[in-house]
C-alpha cells in the first residue's frame, strides 16, 4: 500500500483532473468521482473524505454517505486480484454453492475477505447477465462460464 | 485459394466459454478470415463458428460447441450443419434481435446497410406529435417491471414546458436472470442509440444519458465507441443542435434500475427511491422533464418508426402488443435469447426453445421476472405470456428472465436466498423494505435451520403482507411473492423444516 503522503498527492492530482473535467454546467458527480478514484487505487480510503468533499464541494456527509452506499466501492485495499462469484438465480438453480465452497477451499477465505498474501479477495455479485452460460465466476474483468467446482484450483492459479 | 469467412460471437457470454481463445488460434491461420459478431444468443450452442458456404449453397454452415480440435475441420469445410436447422433459431421472430449473430457491433455502415436509421430519418420528417401518435398505434408498453404505455410517457415529457429535457437509457436492470440489455448494448449499440435519438426528437430532449450497470464493463464499452461513431458520422444531432449522449456507470445497486433512484445516482447520490408522482416524464433528472426507459424499449422503438405502429400492434395479443425478448436459463437443456411474439404459453416456450430440462434433472419450478417474480409449479405452466395473464396471476413479466429450477433446489434455502437479496440491495428509504427483508431473512434462517414453530411462519406472511402493501417501490412490494409462492406451491419443504415436536401436527 502507498504511504500516506504519495497518496494524498496522487488523490489530490485525480481529483483535480476529475473535476476539470466537468464542465461549468456540469457539476462533478460524487459517485463519478469515487469510482475513479477507486479504478485507481483500487479502493477509497476512509481518511480521504475530507480532501474528497472539498474538491467536490459535497460535505464528508454527503462523501461518506454515497461512499457506504454502493455495493462496488471498497474503503479497504483489496486482494491484487478481485474474484466474483456471480449469485444470481440461474448461478443458483445450476449449484454456485458448490462453486462458492470450491473457492473457499481453495483460496482459504470466505467472501468479503482478502487471502493472507493480499493476492485474492473474494466477493460476491447478484449478476453478471452471464446466465445462459451459468455458472459465472470472474478474476478481475475475466468472466468464466459454465464453471465446475473442480475447475477453481486451474482458473484460480493462472492469476497467482 | 480465397480464404474462408468465418464467423464468431464477441459477446460475453460467448467469451466466457472461450470464443477469444478460438478467435486468437484463427487469426494464425492464412487461410481463414475471422469476422467477430454479436451472438444469435443460441448459448447452448456457444462457442458457435458460421462459415460462408459457396458453390451454389444458399446460408451459413455452423459449428456447435466448438473446440480447438474442430477448427481445422472448420476451415476446410468439412462437417457442420446449416443454420437455418437449428429450430431454436428458425422458429423465432427476429425483429429487435435481427441483426444478432449478423452484423459486426460496431460497424455503422453494416447497421445502416440493414436498415439501420431509417425509423429516425422517419421520425425527422414527421412532427412530434405524430410519432408520438405512431407509439400510441403501436400499442408499445415498456419492456420492464410496470409496461406503462410509452406513448403515455412521451407525450407527458412532450407537453412540459422546460428549456432543458432529457432522455435516460435504465442500463441497470439487473434482474437476475436476464441479460437481453447487455446483449442489445454490446451487440447492436447503433439501435440503443437510434431509439434513443427518435425519443428526443419527440420529446424536444436536449442530452441522454445510459446509465449502465457496472457488471456489463464489455456493455459500457461498446456503448461508448458506438456514441463515438454516431458522432464522427454526423448523425449525433437534433434540429442543428448537437444532442450528447453520455454513458454513465453505476456502481453495483439493484435499486438503482428503479426510474427515480436511478436518477438520484445518475445526479451523484445515493441512489435512493423518490416517492412518485411527480412522475419523471415531468419532474425527472434534476427535475427536468426525463424519459426512462430501459434498454429494450428504446431498442424496439427504430422498427416502430420505419414499419409503423399498425405492424407492431397486428404482432402478440390484445393488450401485449409485438414481441417479447425471454432470456432462459437455469436448468434448460437450451438456454439462450429467444424473440417470440406474445401469447404462447410458458410451457410451450420451456419445451420448444428450451428444449426441456438439462440432462439428468427433472422439472420443479420457474420462476419469470427476476428475483422479484413469483415461482410457478409445473401444474401452472399454461399460462400464456403476456403482461395481462401474469399480472391476474399475481406475478410479473419483467424484463422476460425466466430460470427454471430442478428437483435438487432446497425451496427453503431458495425463499432465504430471495429475502437475503432484497435485504442486501434495499435502499433503506422505507421502513416495510428496509427492516421487513431482514426480519424475512431472520425468519427464513430460523426455518431453514430447523429452530422455526409455525406461528414464525405465520409472522413470516403476515409480514409479508405488510412488505407488499407498504412498500415505496417494487423491490419491497414485489420481494414476500417469491417466497409466498415458494410455501404457496411447496408447502411440505417448509412444514418438514419446522421444529420437530411441530412438524406433522398439521
Amino acid at each position: 500500500m502507498p504511504d500516506q503522503p504519495s497518496l494524498d498527492r496522487n488523490l489530490d492530482q485525480l481529483l483535480s483532473e476529475e473535476c476539470g473535467r466537468s464542465g461549468p454546467s456540469d457539476k462533478p458527480k460524487l459517485l463519478k468521482v469515487l469510482l475513479a478514484v477507486q479504478e485507481r487505487m483500487g479502493y477509497v480510503p476512509p481518511h480521504s473524505i475530507p480532501q474528497i468533499a472539498r474538491r467536490v464541494g459535497a460535505t464528508e456527509a454527503d462523501v461518506a454517505g454515497v461512499l457506504s452506499y454502493y455495493p462496488d466501492l471498497r474503503t479497504f485495499a483489496p486482494g491484487r486480484h478481485v474474484i466474483r462469484i456471480c449469485m444470481g438465480e440461474s448461478c443458483f438453480a445450476n449449484r454456485c454453492s458448490r462453486v462458492l465452497r470450491a473457492l473457499n477451499d481453495h483460496l482459504g477465505i470466505v467472501i468479503g475477505e482478502t487471502d493472507a498474501g493480499r493476492r485474492f479477495t473474494l466477493e460476491k455479485v447478484y449478476c453478471m447477465g452471464n446466465c445462459a452460460v451459468a455458472p459465472t465466476v470472474a478474476v478481475n474483468q475475466d468472466l468464466f462460464g459454465r464453471v465446475e467446482p473442480e475447475q477453481i484450483p486451474s482458473i484460480v492459479d493462472c492469476y497467482r | 485459394m480465397t480464404p474462408a469467412t468465418l464467423y464468431l460471437s464477441n459477446d460475453t457470454s460467448s467469451r466466457a466459454v472461450g470464443a477469444d481463445r478460438l478467435a486468437k488460434q484463427l487469426r494464425q491461420q492464412s487461410n481463414a478470415r475471422l469476422i467477430r459478431t454479436s451472438s444469435r444468443g443460441a448459448f447452448f450452442l456457444e462457442p458457435m463458428i458460421e462459415r460462408d458456404v459457396t458453390e451454389g449453397r444458399e446460408g451459413r454452415m455452423v459449428w456447435c460447441n466448438v473446440t480447438a480440435s474442430d477448427l481445422p475441420n472448420i476451415v476446410a469445410g468439412r462437417g457442420g450443419v446449416p443454420l437455418r436447422s437449428i429450430p431454436f433459431l428458425s422458429a423465432q421472430s427476429r425483429f429487435t434481435f435481427s441483426n444478432f449473430g449478423i452484423t459486426q457491433p460496431l460497424a455503422l455502415d453494416e447497421y445502416r446497410t440493414r436498415g439501420g436509421f431509417e425509423g429516425l430519418e422517419r421520425a425527422l420528417d414527421m412532427a412530434r406529435d405524430s410519432i408520438i401518435e405512431e407509439l400510441k398505434i403501436a400499442g408499445l408498453r415498456g419492456r420492464g417491471g410496470a409496461a406503462y404505455p410509452v406513448w403515455s410517457k412521451w407525450q407527458a415529457a412532450r407537453q412540459t414546458e422546460s428549456d432543458e429535457k432529457f432522455v435516460v437509457v435504465n442500463a441497470d436492470e439487473g434482474d437476475a436472470g436476464t441479460y437481453c440489455d447487455r446483449m442489445v448494448m454490446e451487440g447492436d449499440p447503433f439501435r440503443l442509440i437510434e431509439g434513443m435519438l427518435i425519443c428526443a426528437r419527440a420529446i424536444g430532449a436536449t442530452k441522454g444519458y445510459v446509465y449502465c450497470r457496472q457488471e456489463y464493463p464489455a456493455a459500457a464499452g461498446a456503448m461508448r465507441a458506438a456514441v463515438r461513431k454516431v458522432e464522427e458520422a454526423g448523425l449525433l444531432e437534433l434540429n442543428g443542435r448537437p444532442f450528447a449522449i453520455d454513458v454513465v456507470l453505476g456502481a453495483g445497486s439493484y435499486v438503482c434500475g428503479e426510474e427515480t433512484a436511478l436518477l438520484e445516482s445518475l445526479e451523484g447520490r445515493r441512489g435512493v427511491v423518490r416517492a412518485k408522482p411527480p412522475y419523471p416524464a415531468v419532474s425527472g433528472l434534476y427535475r427536468k422533464p426525463t424519459i426512462v426507459s430501459n434498454v429494450l424499449t428504446f431498442a424496439t422503438v427504430p422498427n416502430i418508426l420505419t414499419r409503423g405502429g399498425a405492424w407492431h400492434a397486428s404482432l402478440g395479443t390484445d393488450r401485449s402488443r409485438g414481441t417479447i425478448a425471454l432470456q432462459i436459463g437455469g436448468r434448460v437443456a437450451q438456454p439462450g435469447l429467444v424473440e417470440i411474439p406474445f401469447g404462447l404459453s410458458l410451457r410451450k416456450v420451456l419445451d420448444q426453445f428450451g428444449g426441456g430440462m438439462a440432462a439428468g434433472s427433472r422439472f420443479k419450478a420457474v420462476q419469470v421476472g427476476g428475483p422479484l417474480g413469483s415461482l410457478f409449479p409445473e401444474s401452472k405452466l399454461d399460462i400464456p405470456i403476456c403482461y395481462d395473464s401474469f399480472s391476474d396471476a399475481g406475478a410479473i413479466l419483467g424484463h422476460g428472465g425466466i430460470v427454471v429450477y430442478d428437483e435438487d433446489t432446497d425451496m427453503v434455502e431458495l425463499a432465504r436466498h430471495f429475502m437475503a437479496f432484497t435485504a442486501d440491495e434495499s435502499c433503506g428509504k422505507c421502513t416495510p423494505c428496509r427492516i421487513g427483508s431482514l426480519r424475512g431473512r431472520e425468519l427464513l434462517d430460523l426455518v431453514h435451520g430447523g429452530r422455526a414453530t409455525k406461528a414464525e411462519l405465520t409472522l413470516l406472511t403476515d409480514l409479508a403482507d405488510t412488505m407488499r402493501t407498504a412498500s415505496l417501490c417494487a423491490l419491497g412490494g414485489r420481494a414476500p411473492y417469491p417466497v409466498l409462492t415458494a410455501i404457496e406451491h411447496f408447502p411440505g419443504e417448509f412444514q418438514t423444516r419446522l421444529r420437530a415436536q411441530e412438524a406433522g401436527t398439521g
